[in-house]
């Protein structure tokens, strides 16, 4: 039998609570870890799923992938401590009833250990433990170039979304990084990364045009990163995804850059219900979120295009 | 996958935490192949105490978190059958942080349907002891038992761990709580609701709050061990009514949890190479001119005394039958006996009348429970020498393979028995 030895007094807990929040978002690197987890490991994943079920019939998938080189600084620490938090912001003002939300990071396939590293989806807290095993690399070229193009080809061809696959509503594709994608994406690192392939290299607006099919797809630059404001970056980002690429002057915010976007496209909140919402919850990013969607604005249509239709170019499609 | 479970066969504190701890060690895996990943609890509460001594000499006694804590990596997971108290959780892992175990809430889940454990339960249950005076029933005045029969008796008004990140869900089932109890035994002594609330929110963040299927995951993905608490003669239906525990102590809820997602586990059954037990009950082999040490069992201010006794082979037979079988034994504290005048009771005597074993009644038959109360409070034990070295004594005592030893209180003292017979 017991002791009772544990105090449980409710205003040290919460005070421990409160202290304890976060911590265990950076488990895996700081435990010293130099290859991917794991669970986080993309080669042979045929695909990874949000599905519906009893518990959440009317999924929503939302992926955040991040980048994770050198150029990204102290952000992706930030953003590993910051996006369990996303969960809660998305359902607390009930911009979505049942997302899904896969957490992954980017990095340099010519040069990294972890070029790709890709959770589940998840609809509760598990979704923290992919995040907490992400591997901090740090690495990168000096090219200002780094494998988004092989995080987009991962997006396109390998996830199945219930929400657009049954109901033809887009998933919510969000890759926040400072720098360029690389032209092609090369079948021989597809094959390095992910297992199997496209038999010759593709081109990046194809890749993005496919992805864009199924993920309404942004780009969010924090101005903490070494190539914030870098025109030729921003330049080749808004030639590929249109208005979908976003500034942001303050990394803190960038749960509710998510959670307000994701409200916005589903048509649940205008801008300004949005940034009252934002005070609401006790946020301090309403500026920041304020400046930087004040490009957006406007919501997405209800309707995704259907399979197979396919604008080339922009590979930003909206109805 | 090797997963196994560790239930205890006697009264409690027979030493499951150090036999987790073991288990989840470097040394552990010698037992099932392969590294344990997670601890997960099946039954009880917070009331729990589970000591773990580390070779370099630090100490935790394990409340809630699995007792494998103290090993890297090794995470908890709180099923649906475990009556979680989030705020003993947040003093629980401030210790382990201070004896070198930081972030140990980063490597907690807790199943979202788990009953709170609240201040509001603990105010009723010891209001309730205290108006039984010299009646008392042993309970640690955790307000487990008031936890488990509000969640019986208001299933869907029960406030569970995934409430506490809806704080209006909450305060509304927290304050029903308050007052159905105050109504009952009047005003309670506990903080405000809404104090509570803020506390369970921040709970709720620190903390990864799990849905049904997290499990099945858990599973798939490396080693598990079920970390039972109390023991199988505390069962809430098989033990001696009334001086029970409000919880299924035997292998059933970490079975259910397993087959759920389409696994099976080794059934190890841990006994002291002695008896012990906290509080009042029948405790045939009981004396107290033992003098056995006991480092980290104290009288509890709510449970009475803690006592100990012989090896009670009739007592043990009865949980290892209730239990449904072991697949293996672990036998703990060696070290103690090979010192002191520990004796084997093999049989009883009752109103004149051997009795060697102790017949398991039909299921949930609490009447037929208190007859066997009576009983043993008639019994007299009648000790014999079996001859033999201690873990053959109790293999042959109960009819099960001791596979672990334990000789001190660290992992360095056990080692697998079967694995060094064959060495030697």
């Amino acid at each position: 039998m017991g002791s009772g030895l544990w105090s449980t007094d409710v205003y040290d807990a919460a005070a421990r609570f409160r202290d304890a929040t976060g911590a265990s978002a950076f488990g895996y690197s700081d435990g010293g870890a130099s290859s991917v987890h794991p669970s986080l490991d993309p080669h042979g994943v045929t695909v990874r799923e949000s599905r519906d079920c009893a518990e959440h019939p009317q999924s929503l998938a939302i992926a955040v992938l991040f980048d994770v080189t050198g150029s990204m600084r102290h952000v992706p620490r930030e953003l590993q401590a910051k996006l369990p938090q996303l969960l809660g912001l998305l359902l607390r003002k009930g911009y979505v009833a049942h997302p899904q939300i896969m957490f992954g990071a980017i990095g340099d396939a010519t040069c990294d250990r972890a070029p790709l590293q890709v959770g589940q989806f998840e609809s509760d807290n598990r979704m923290d433990d992919d995040l907490g095993h992400i591997l901090l690399e740090g690495g990168g070229g000096g090219q200002k170039t780094e494998s988004y193009e092989l995080a987009l080809y991962f997006m396109a061809r390998h996830t199945a979304i219930d929400c657009y696959q049954k109901r033809g509503r887009r998933g919510y594709l969000f890759i926040i990084g400072d720098e360029m994608a690389y032209p092609r994406v090369k079948a021989g690192e597809v094959r390095a990364v992910i297992g199997d392939g496209p038999q010759a290299d593709l081109p990046l607006a194809a890749v993005v045009a496919e992805t864009t099919r199924c993920w309404d797809t942004y780009y969010v630059l924090p101005s903490a990163a070494y190539h914030a404001g870098d025109s030729e970056v921003l330049g080749q980002w808004r030639g590929l995804l249109g208005q979908n690429v976003i500034e942001l002057a303050d990394t803190n915010a960038v749960c509710e850059i998510i959670a307000l976007t994701i409200g916005l496209g589903e048509g649940v909140i205008g801008l300004a219900e949005g940034l009252e919402d934002l005070a609401d919850v006790g946020s301090t990013a309403g500026p920041a979120v304020s400046a930087a969607l004040a490009a957006i604005g406007g919501t997405r249509l209800e309707l995704a295009a259907a399979p197979g239709d396919l604008d080339g170019t922009s590979g930003n499609i909206r109805l | 996958m090797n997963h196994v479970i560790v239930v205890d066969l006697g009264y409690g504190d027979a030493g499951k935490g150090t036999v987790v701890d073991w288990l989840c060690s470097p040394l552990g895996s010698s037992f099932g192949g392969e590294p344990v990943r997670t601890v997960v609890r099946f039954n009880g509460g917070g009331q729990a105490g589970h000591n773990v001594l580390t070779a370099d000499g630090r100490h935790h006694t394990f409340a809630q978190f699995g007792s494998g804590t103290f090993w890297p990596g090794v995470r908890t997971f709180l099923s649906r059958f475990m009556l979680v108290d989030p705020l003993a959780l947040a003093a629980e892992a401030a210790h382990l942080a201070a004896v070198g175990v930081p972030g140990a809430l980063g490597r907690l889940a807790v199943d979202a349907d788990a009953p709170l454990t609240t201040p509001y339960h603990r105010a009723a249950n010891r209001a309730r002891e205290l108006a039984r005076g010299r009646d008392r029933h042993g309970s640690c005045g955790m307000g487990i038992g008031e936890t488990a029969s509000y969640a019986l008796g208001f299933p869907a008004d029960a406030p569970r761990a995934g409430d506490c990140a809806a704080p209006r869900v909450l305060a509304r089932k927290l304050r029903l709580l308050r007052d159905r109890l105050g109504d009952e035994l009047g005003p309670l002594d506990a903080p405000p609701v809404a104090d509570l609330c803020e506390a369970y929110r921040a709970f709720a963040t620190a903390v990864a709050v799990v849905d049904s299927g997290y499990l099945a995951g858990v599973l798939r993905r490396g080693r598990v061990v079920f970390e039972g608490a109390q023991g199988v003669l505390l069962d809430e239906w098989r033990g001696f009514h009334p001086y029970t525990t409000w919880s299924t102590t035997t292998f059933a809820n970490a079975e259910t949890l397993l087959a759920e997602a389409g696994f099976s586990g080794m059934r190890l059954g841990v006994v002291r190479s002695y008896l012990t037990r906290h509080g009042p009950g029948p405790f045939v082999t009981e004396d107290p001119t033992l003098e056995l040490p006991e480092p980290h069992n104290r009288r509890g201010d709510w449970q009475g005394a803690f006592r100990v006794g012989h090896f009670d082979a009739v007592a043990l037979r009865y949980a290892v039958s209730v239990a449904g079988g072991v697949d293996a034994l672990a036998v703990t504290h060696l070290d103690t006996v090979a010192r002191r005048p520990v004796r084997v009771c093999d049989r009883y005597l009752v109103d004149g009348r051997r009795v060697e074993r102790l017949d398991p009644g039909p299921e949930r038959d609490l009447d037929y429970q208190s007859r066997l109360t009576g009983m043993l409070l008639r019994a007299r034990p009648s000790y014999s020498d079996l001859g033999g070295d201690w873990p053959g004594v109790i293999e042959a005592a109960l009819g099960a393979p001791v596979a672990l030893l334990s000789r001190g209180p660290t992992a360095a003292g056990k080692r697998a028995a079967l694995l060094s017979r064959r060495a030697a």
